[in-house]
């Protein structure tokens, strides 16, 4: 099993940072550099809605970042000690809606959820968590082979 | 590292990772082009919503100027992320030079 484990304060000129640390736990790993894409859009989505919406007046929450990979799922966490806030709660945006239709925003975790294949969110003590998974196929397994794909398709 | 640039053609070019402590720029620099039309993604790696939205804003204003963005070259991951905001369905996209 790997795990990594890192903490940053909310602001968003950390960003590339958190995005360097899941770049390299990527590569340590040693799983498909074009899987690592849905990872580190959901990193950003998440870590975003944390600066952006997750303070307490006058404090900068501090978001810890994990990651781990077992039996070729890898799961990633974050959790902040700002307010309560389920990112989960936010409504689903209509992705058919004409442009002048289109509210400015809202897309972010509607896209995580669509990347991932698992998303949920629990409050823990006065901790926000969030955490992320999804099966990464290894270039050993066929796309067409059924145990790639077992579970995936619900 | 993210740029964006005027192409030789009159087309915006953009390259590396637009992400969200790159959109004000990006959305900056097309703020300052009168009319932009095709914008060429095949050097963009990476985009999340931060991104998206720099292109919808512009899509409205240049729609509501009677124009139209073409985005050209898009790669498959990130023709992937534009279609699952149903961008595809607003802009005009295209994998190829188009």
């Amino acid at each position: 099993m790997n795990e990594r484990r890192t903490s940053v304060p909310s602001e968003a000129a950390q960003l590339p940072a958190l995005t360097q640390f899941l770049q390299e736990f990527w590569s340590a790993a040693a799983l498909p550099p074009a899987q690592a894409l849905s990872f580190e859009l959901a990193l950003e989505e998440i870590f975003m809605n944390v600066v952006m919406h997750g303070s307490h007046p006058g404090t900068v929450p501090r978001v810890e970042v994990s990651l781990v990979l077992t039996d070729g799922d890898v799961t990633m966490t974050l959790e902040d000690d700002g307010p309560e806030f389920d990112p989960l709660s936010l409504p689903r945006p209509d992705v058919e809606a004409s442009l002048g239709d289109r509210p400015i925003g809202g897309l972010g975790v509607f896209l995580v959820r669509q990347m991932m294949d698992a998303v949920s969110y629990q409050r823990v003590g006065a901790r926000n968590q969030l955490r992320m998974s999804k099966r990464i196929e290894g270039p050993e397994e066929r796309a067409d082979s059924p145990s790639a794909t077992d579970g995936r398709l619900a | 590292m993210f740029e964006i640039q005027l192409g030789a053609a009159g087309q915006v070019v953009m390259a590396g990772r637009l992400d969200a402590t790159q959109s004000d720029a990006a959305l900056t620099f097309l703020n300052g082009v009168a009319e932009p039309r095709v914008i060429d993604l095949a050097r963009l790696d990476y985009i999340a919503s931060a991104g998206l939205r720099v292109f919808l804003i512009t899509q409205k204003r240049v729609k509501a100027a009677g124009g139209g963005l073409r985005l050209i070259n898009v790669n498959q991951q990130i023709h992937d992320i534009f279609k699952y905001a149903g961008f595809d369905r607003i802009i005009d996209i295209a994998r190829g030079p188009g």
